[in-house]
């Protein structure tokens, strides 16, 4: 019998807004126990929830990257339960008519698009911190009441690979909009995992269990894989799939049992009655999404018209800033693509990464190194050259032009100077001229040094070989002889 | 002693600007009457910051007509440092750190707050026999209750205490009450006040309200309290209005509608006579006065809708009770947090509350909620509809406040009703459909005033309360104090 | 719709995180006769059910949000000045055992 895999994910993204959803409180990492909250925190009798407006704004950017169909006008509703850490006794959420509904995103399998499809994204406030001591816990509210945004995927994923996949593409995008840190090891983007198997080909969903605990984006696929190897083993062996929660064990590498699904809580869910319907107009949703960052996706198409190749392209989608310094650069016209991501993702990264510094550190413009790229595009100077200018650039912001005149690096391009050079230095090597005709390649090379030599480096190498090619005929011409 | 504060509140204005007496002198004389109360009206007091609001006026305008006058709020509205309990022992000791939004206005339009009144126990419930203070009782007569929810207020108000007191509206516990004291209760438009700070007994339906002993200060109080709140966002961006020009203007609506089937079942002779004259003096007055035929069944519907609706909300509302963040502690010595918060909301509610919240929690069940809680809501809607069709054609609809002289609190019952009379439960159509409404007095059976009410289109305020001082023109009853010779 | 048992009164009340004092699951269970006979008439009523329910008393849509601008908190001193059950400037409970996970679906 074989079995196919059926995953469906839901995720939930802390907003990095200023202020909470429904207060005004500040929204903070690492801040002195409840020292940053303010009444409607704790659910003091009498406060009332009043929407955030980044967050809405947040929440439709999210929807439209998804490609999710925007509510008009926005309702909460209260889920209701008793926890210690949910001071109201319930949380606000968006039930039953959700901010974005029935979109998509697209993962790369093998080299091919893969749509998985989003069911809903949903409004929320985050519940408080409790830190749980030998006897007793301890509640901070300083969390609570910070703005999540929960989204939720149809069962579309059959792979440990596509979840995984499905995650971290959402994780680009809540980090690309800059709506979170979508940060997995500190909470701030946490998901849960549906997995049940099925016959292939059938139709019939089989009995699910829930997966919690996943801290980095790899342990999605390996609690997948883990899990889908689980119940297939039990199926095979006769036996059923337990409805269940597990935990996805980082030491161990598998997912244990936390509990069995029995009689699920009753949320008593039901319209909060404090929040007034809220009409979305059609200018403010224009506006939240026409002020969008651009998307890994779009970049990924663009970057690939420039000509760079799927590594050069993951490796500045890493981090947003690298991509969008990127892209500057590209528009202030550089010439070269793949000679602007040598500098920045080689020589720049490693000066940063070496220093301890980040991209706004930099000494020079974006400008600056534009014609740095071009300075050596249109072989004004040569690579080592280029290499030195920035170095310069580097430690002290200066312009390459400058740096360039200053050195009296600037390359010979004039064929009459150099044909001059090549013609002295052929003249005084024909030994080497004799070995490129037997066939011994690496004369050529010598004979261009030379003429770098004669020149003091100002030579432009490629038309000086050039010009020797012509001279000298091709390698080996003479072989035998 | 002095008798200000049975004085309406732009006489006591006037006296102020003319320096016949001080806002001193006034909070003296509050604290005084406070001390003399016979009805079992206060919960928490805050004399010393009444003193001291009171000295720091020295000068009052004549357009600043609340300054210097001292006012009662009823136990659920925050105010920062006097405890606020809602008289409910799950809430002794909290002491809040903020004030409501309407303490707040009235702090700034110069009313000082001497003290809160006793209530139902988190306003749920209309007897004002709920309160973790016990009975408080009518002042006309100490055996009968005085109303509820906002009973304390209303007790206070009618010994003369202070010339205005806050109360909440729910279903109709500022307007009940108010009818049952000789009082004017007033009900604002759902949205037309803040309710940031009013601890929230059903949101959908509470209303701030208050209490005075005249129209015309009421609508003083209205100006003063309306508009829209940064911490509420059910509070309208509605223009605010001068309410108190309707009233002097006599800026009035033209036709007064009477339920038909209200008419045909009051029983109580006197007060269908009353009800009846007023209707007759209006008319005579030029209103249009007609009958209406509202659906029956949708008045049958006010009771089990109502209680369904609020008892499912309050359930909700009240979940933050649990004696973690506020409110006295477990003393169980508790293993697990379960452990504590049951302890804490055992001890901390009434039997009366805990048994509306296990039937408003299970309306509210997945599986029971089509049956329950939906239907209770689609029946709103149907009443409210009605209500809205009878708006198309009346400006007004006039009904009393109550049917008969307030039970004796020895013969009270506090189970759900097994067969509600739709008299009973009229006012809650101003809740269901957020009209503004206002209750003055009517007449007086057996010693005992009764009330009659207006209620009027959404944000037509001012309209209302101007039909409400047509009709105290006409009866002539008004700064009502209990045991005074009123007639 | 759950029929209503006294077990099913109890265990409502068990959610809610409150005891009942003796007696009154008797009455609950009583008074529940009422309101069921009430619910049925409501069912009767005409359009009931093709009425859409009514959470706001009437039609009147926000538009305008808060803007995200944090205001000023209050210390843990001031905010926490209600609580009985403090440590420090954290409150404190009896260990909740486990995670919320353990007992909840998100």
């Amino acid at each position: 019998m074989e079995f196919e895999p059926v995953i469906g994910i839901e995720i939930h993204v802390e907003f990095k807004t200023k202020s909470k959803m429904f207060s005004s409180a500040p929204v903070t990492f690492g801040a002195s126990p409840n020292s940053e909250t303010v009444p409607f925190d704790l659910a003091m009798p009498g406060c009332m929830p009043v929407v955030n407006k980044e967050a809405v704004v947040y929440g439709i950017r999210v929807c439209e990257a998804m490609h999710m169909k925007i509510a008009r006008t926005l309702y909460f509703d209260r889920k209701n339960y008793f926890y210690p850490d949910l001071p109201k006794g319930f949380q606000i959420t968006q039930q039953f008519d959700p901010i974005g509904r029935d979109g998509y995103i697209e993962i790369q399998i093998d080299h091919k698009p893969v749509r998985i499809r989003v069911n809903n994204a949903h409004l929320e406030e985050d519940t408080a911190k409790q830190i749980h001591l030998a006897d007793i816990s301890l509640l901070n509210f300083n969390r609570a009441g910070t703005p999540l945004i929960e989204i939720v995927s149809e069962p579309d994923m059959h792979s440990g690979e596509e979840a995984m996949k499905y995650v971290e593409a959402i994780r680009e995008i809540v980090t690309y909009l800059g709506v979170s840190d979508g940060k997995m090891e500190n909470g701030s983007l946490r998901c849960d995992i549906n997995v049940s198997l099925r016959e292939k080909g059938s139709t019939k969903l089989g009995t699910k269990t829930e997966c919690k605990n996943l801290n980095t984006i790899q342990n999605i696929r390996a609690a997948v894989d883990y899990e889908v190897k689980r119940q297939s083993e039990i199926l095979l062996s006769g036996g059923k799939v337990e409805q269940e929660t597990r935990r996805y064990d980082e030491a161990e590498k598998k997912t244990v049992l936390m509990r069995k699904k029995t009689n699920a809580i009753d949320y008593k869910y039901f319209r909060e009655p404090n929040i007034v319907p809220i009409d979305l107009d059609e200018g403010f949703i224009y506006d939240a999404i026409h002020s969008m960052n651009k998307l890994p996706n779009a970049y990924r198409e663009d970057l690939t018209k420039l000509g760079l190749d799927d590594y050069e392209i993951e490796e500045l989608l890493k981090d947003r800033d690298f991509v969008t310094y990127y892209e500057d650069c590209i528009t202030l016209g550089v010439k070269n693509p793949t000679t602007l991501w040598n500098f920045l993702m080689v020589d720049i990264l490693g000066y940063l990464n070496k220093n301890s510094l980040s991209l706004k550190d930099l000494k020079f413009t974006k400008e600056n190194l534009a014609s740095l790229v071009n300075l050596l595009s249109d072989g004004k100077i040569n690579s080592k050259q280029a290499k030195e200018v920035l170095s310069v650039m580097l430690e002290k912001g200066s312009d390459p032009l400058s740096v360039v005149k200053e050195k009296g690096m600037e390359q010979i391009s004039d064929t009459g100077a150099i044909e001059t050079l090549v013609e002295g230095v052929l003249a005084d090597n024909a030994p080497t001229i004799a070995d490129w005709q037997r066939g011994k390649d690496h004369a050529l090379g010598y004979l261009v040094g030379q003429v770098m030599k004669r020149s003091k480096g100002k030579a432009n190498p490629s038309l000086a070989k050039e010009l020797i090619l012509k001279k000298i005929g091709p390698c080996g011409a003479k072989k035998g002889q | 002693m002095t008798k200000w504060m049975t004085k309406d509140i732009l006489s006591i204005h006037k006296a102020l600007v003319e320096k016949e007496v001080t806002p001193s002198e006034l909070v003296e004389e509050c604290i005084e009457r406070i001390g003399k109360d016979q009805c079992n009206s206060f919960e928490a007091t805050r004399f010393d910051e009444a003193r001291k609001e009171a000295k720091k006026i020295t000068e009052i305008g004549e357009d600043e007509v609340l300054k210097g006058i001292p006012y009662l709020a009823k136990d659920n509205y925050s105010t920062k440092g006097t405890e606020t309990s809602a008289s409910s022992k799950i809430l002794t000791g909290y002491v809040p750190t903020f004030d409501a939004t309407v303490v707040k206005k009235l702090k700034r339009a110069g009313m000082i707050q001497v003290a809160h009144t006793t209530m139902d126990e988190l306003a749920m419930g209309g007897t004002g026999t709920t309160g973790r203070k016990g009975d408080t009782t009518n002042p006309y007569d100490k055996e009968r209750i005085v109303g509820g929810s906002s009973c304390g207020s209303a007790a206070a108000l009618a010994q003369g205490i202070a010339p205005m007191a806050l109360g909440s509206d729910t279903g109709d516990s500022v307007r009940k009450p108010a009818s049952l004291a000789g009082l004017v209760g007033y009900k604002a438009t759902w949205g037309r006040i803040s309710r940031f700070g009013l601890f929230p007994f059903a949101p959908s339906l509470d209303a701030v309200g208050f209490f005075t002993r005249d129209v015309l200060s009421a609508a003083y109080v209205l100006t003063a309290l309306s508009g829209h709140d940064k911490n509420d966002m059910s509070s309208s961006y509605r223009k605010k209005e001068k309410y108190e020009k309707y009233v002097l203007e006599g800026k009035r609506l033209k036709r007064v509608g009477y339920f038909k089937a209200v008419m045909d079942s009051i029983k109580d002779p006197i007060i269908k006579d009353a009800y009846s004259k007023l209707l007759e003096e209006l008319r005579k007055k030029g209103y249009e006065v007609l009958p209406y035929d509202y659906p029956i069944e949708l008045l049958d519907a006010l009771y089990p809708t109502y209680m369904i609706i609020s008892c499912a909300e309050a359930g909700s509302n009240d979940a933050n009770l649990d004696g973690v963040r506020f409110g006295p502690a477990a003393t169980n010595n508790p293993k697990t947090y379960k452990e504590y918060m049951i302890d804490c909301r055992s001890k901390g509610f009434s039997d009366l509350i805990k048994r509306r919240f296990v039937i408003g929690s299970f309306s509210l069940l997945a599986e029971n909620q089509p049956e329950m809680f939906n239907r209770a809501q689609k029946a709103r809607r149907l009443i409210v509809d009605a209500m809205n069709r009878f708006f198309d054609s009346f400006d007004y609809l006039i009904v009393p406040s109550a049917y008969s002289i307030p039970k004796k609190i020895k013969d009270l019952s506090t189970a759900w009703s097994t067969h509600p009379d739709y008299l009973d439960n009229i006012l809650t159509l101003g809740n269901f459909g957020g009209y503004p409404s206002v209750t003055v007095p009517l007449t007086f059976d057996q010693g005992m005033p009764i009330g009659v009410n207006v209620t009027g289109r959404i944000f037509e305020d001012g309209y209302v309360l101007s039909m409400g001082k047509e009709i105290e023109d006409i009866t002539g009853l008004k700064n009502l104090v209990a045991g005074k010779e009123n007639k | 719709m759950i029929k209503v048992t006294k077990d099913v009164i109890n265990q409502c009340a068990e959610n809610l995180l409150f005891e009942l004092a003796p007696g009154q699951a008797d009455l609950i269970y009583e008074e529940f006769n009422t309101v069921l006979a009430q619910i049925d008439f409501l069912k009767g009523i005409e359009g009931v059910d093709e009425a859409e329910p009514m959470t706001f008393p009437y039609k009147e849509h926000q538009k305008l949000l808060r803007e995200d601008i944090p205001s000023k908190p209050l210390s843990a001193e001031e905010e926490l000045s209600n609580s009985n059950t403090r440590l420090g400037n954290q409150i404190k409970l009896p260990k909740v055992v486990g995670n919320k996970n353990d007992e909840m679906d998100d």
